[in-house]
């Protein structure tokens, strides 16, 4: 490849205008799951974004010498004993951190959006562009990660990681949690909602209309 | 330990795959678009799951658990650091061996849902499935009916979101709103649903 | 005339990948590094794991000595500490030839383990360690406190505690959780003092000697029940379970009827 790849864009495109998350609907299996407070969400951001570059990396450093048959399963393996490494310093040095997101960590090993990116873009650019791209993806998706954790652990306890930010009525404050945001439906919501915000400000990623109306050629009766 | 039928309801309903524990998001929201595709997903997935997850146990516990080796002299081994790998093999070996089955035997069904079994070696649900064995500490009878269970609220889920995404098609949504955005929604108000199944009384 | 490239490795990386030989090699390759690397990781950090979880279970123990109310003034008036013993859960007796630092090895070994049937098995154990160390506090002759290790399964996997005992060896002076893997805001709220504030005098059995303990559903109706956490109705059931495992015959019964003739 002749061309110079742009690598401010490469790093910043994933951010918003190529959200993994909000664009390419990757990743979002345990990316839900662990939002129900910021340190929770954070281990799990740069793990994954950890996985994500060193896999890239690798796969791209031997990525002319896969053969074809055992392509899909290579990968695999690559990241999974990269998954299972990182579990392991978890349990080593943040323990308690280890047991709240119990299997999600290792669920990393099948997320779309590690193999999304090995698939598409490791595979066929140079190991420095692939880190890059993939460290791209991952701040992408660490970005979403936060902005709906902090949402739900302010709103769902009044606090931002461990510290009481609203002081809770139980306590004396004036805050009520919002007991619906530490669970499962609140997730959905607030994506819900900030793919719309981000739609809505960057309309060249709204999707196309499957079924326009017929154009009108009687008037209405 | 609760009971067989319990733990079949509490899979497939309390603890919902996609809408209360967020696994296989991707495939789920991707192939809910249209209500053939979304059968064809829930299908498949019941059959991988209810294969794998007792597979797995198999392995789990001849090989890898703490103790496991105790009939070669080494009661001391604990490789239950190597399940995940062990398992992801074990997937991606059923799956192709599913893929060449019915294609040998059932082309008809091959052909229907032949394009999702490949997709499903790399579905957070399916491996899932295998860790949350572990983690709980099933018996065998319990995988089967557990993975199983798992596999029916998958494909309940699918079929519904599928169902009411098509509706969706002639509606007029806010553009940013448009496809991803209105599915996350849905999934969203199916979970809140789904949640007060969390009050079935199980037996003890 | 280009000469035969005698280096094998460069010969392995010139062959086209869909190549028989370069497809086994290039597997073996991947599989033998990837089990490498695992291993090694695995092997460096266990004792550090190890290491780590110990240490946090003697913050915890210390935690729950220093959470009951009156307990620095119990200890410095009995001019006690708290003094520990391996105990055999059959018997309820000290244990003979088992010490404290030896309970590990003891333990390693799956003949000192008891495999509990479905009918016993209330916390969802599978088997129960022969041994486990206890805590004492005594004030004089008597003993003042028990601390109990207890583990069960909760919602999303095994649960750990510490519960401790008042010496009528039937109402609770506390409780410490030392792990659990539960739902974050729900049901690991059990590791939260507002909630553990709710044990201490708590009554186990009722005057026919039923175990009447359990984690009530919402709000606790009597002097045997606790508080319930909402939204974590299988936590708590957990909990429940787990308590009247180990304080029924099947787990420190034995030692506290024991306790209880003052064979202590």
């Amino acid at each position: 490849m002749a061309t110079r790849v742009d690598f401010w864009a490469t790093l910043t495109d994933p951010l918003i205008r190529q959200n993994p998350v909000t664009l390419q609907i990757l990743g979002i299996c345990s990316a839900l799951a662990v939002t129900t407070s910021l340190a929770t969400a954070l281990t799990m951001s740069v793990s994954l974004t950890v996985v994500l570059t060193l896999s890239a990396v690798i796969i791209s450093l031997i990525r002319r010498h896969i053969p074809e048959s055992i392509r899909l399963i290579v990968q695999i393996i690559i990241v999974a004993s990269l998954v299972i490494v990182i579990d392991q310093v978890l349990q080593a040095y943040f323990a308690e951190i280890s047991r709240a997101l119990s299997i999600y960590v290792s669920l990393i090993t099948t997320n779309c959006l590690v193999l999304g990116r090995t698939e598409a873009y490791a595979r066929h650019h140079a190991p420095f562009t692939a880190a890059v791209d993939a460290l791209g993806n991952g701040l992408g998706y660490s970005l979403v990660l936060l902005v709906i954790g902090a949402v739900r652990e302010l709103f769902g306890r009044g606090q931002l990681f461990g510290w009481q930010a609203f002081p809770v009525t139980d306590a004396g404050g004036w805050f009520t949690p919002l007991g619906l945001m530490l669970l499962a439906p609140s997730a959905f919501f607030l994506l819900g909602g900030l793919v719309w915000a981000i739609r809505s400000w960057r309309p060249e990623q709204v999707e196309a209309q499957e079924h326009l109306p017929p154009a009108r050629t009687r008037p209405a009766e | 330990m609760t009971d067989l039928w319990s733990l079949f309801l509490l899979a497939a309903f309390v603890d919902n795959m996609p809408l209360t524990l967020f696994l296989g998001l991707c495939t789920f929201l991707a192939l809910s678009r249209r209500p053939e595709s979304a059968v064809g997903l829930g299908i498949a997935m019941t059959g991988v799951l209810g294969v794998t997850v007792p597979l797995n146990w198999l392995i789990y516990q001849g090989l890898l658990a703490p103790g496991a080796w105790a009939w070669a002299g080494m009661p001391e081994m604990d490789l239950s650091y190597l399940s995940l790998i062990a398992f992801i093999g074990v997937i991606a070996a059923t799956v192709q061996l599913l893929e060449m089955l019915l294609d040998r035997f059932f082309p008809s069904i091959h052909a229907a849902f032949g394009v999702f079994l490949p997709l499903l070696t790399v579905q957070c649900a399916i491996l899932a499935g295998s860790l949350f064995m572990v983690d709980r500490a099933y018996g065998f009878a319990e995988s089967v009916v557990f993975g199983l269970g798992s596999g029916v609220g998958f494909a309940i889920a699918v079929g519904m979101l599928g169902a009411i995404r098509t509706r969706l098609a002639y509606a007029d949504l806010p553009a940013g709103l448009r496809g991803l955005g209105i599915a996350f929604i849905l999934t969203g108000v199916m979970s809140l649903g789904f949640g007060s199944f969390a009050q079935m009384a199980m037996s003890q | 005339m280009v000469e035969p490239d005698w280096n094998p490795w460069r010969r392995l990386l010139a062959l086209p990948n869909e190549s028989r030989t370069k497809t086994i090699v290039v597997a073996f390759l991947v599989a033998s590094i990837c089990a490498l690397l695992v291993s090694g990781a695995t092997v460096l950090l266990r004792p550090i794991q190890t290491a780590n979880r110990a240490a946090e279970e003697q913050t915890r123990v210390d935690a729950l000595v220093r959470g009951i109310p009156g307990m620095t003034d119990l200890l410095t008036q009995s001019g006690g500490t708290l003094s520990t013993v391996v105990i055999d859960l059959e018997n309820g007796h000290a244990a003979s030839g088992v010490t404290v630092d030896s309970l590990d090895v003891v333990l390693a070994d799956t003949s000192n383990w008891t495999t509990l049937g479905p009918g016993t098995d209330l916390a969802g154990l599978g088997q129960r360690p022969n041994f486990a160390q206890i805590f004492l506090l005594r004030g004089g002759d008597d003993i003042s406190l028990v601390l109990l290790p207890v583990t069960g399964l909760g919602y999303g996997g095994r649960i750990d505690a510490i519960l401790a005992l008042r010496g009528d060896m039937n109402t609770i002076e506390g409780i410490a959780i030392t792990s659990h893997s539960e739902t974050p805001g729900i049901g690991g709220r059990i590791e939260e003092p507002s909630w553990q504030a709710g044990f201490p005098g708590v009554e186990l059995r009722d005057e026919t000697g039923d175990l009447r303990f359990a984690v009530a559903r919402a709000q606790a109706s009597g002097p045997y029940e606790v508080d319930g956490i909402t939204g974590a109705t299988r936590t708590g059931r957990g909990i429940t379970n787990m308590l009247r495992f180990w304080l029924g015959p099947d787990g420190y019964g034995p030692l506290i009827r024991a306790i209880e003739r003052g064979e202590f």
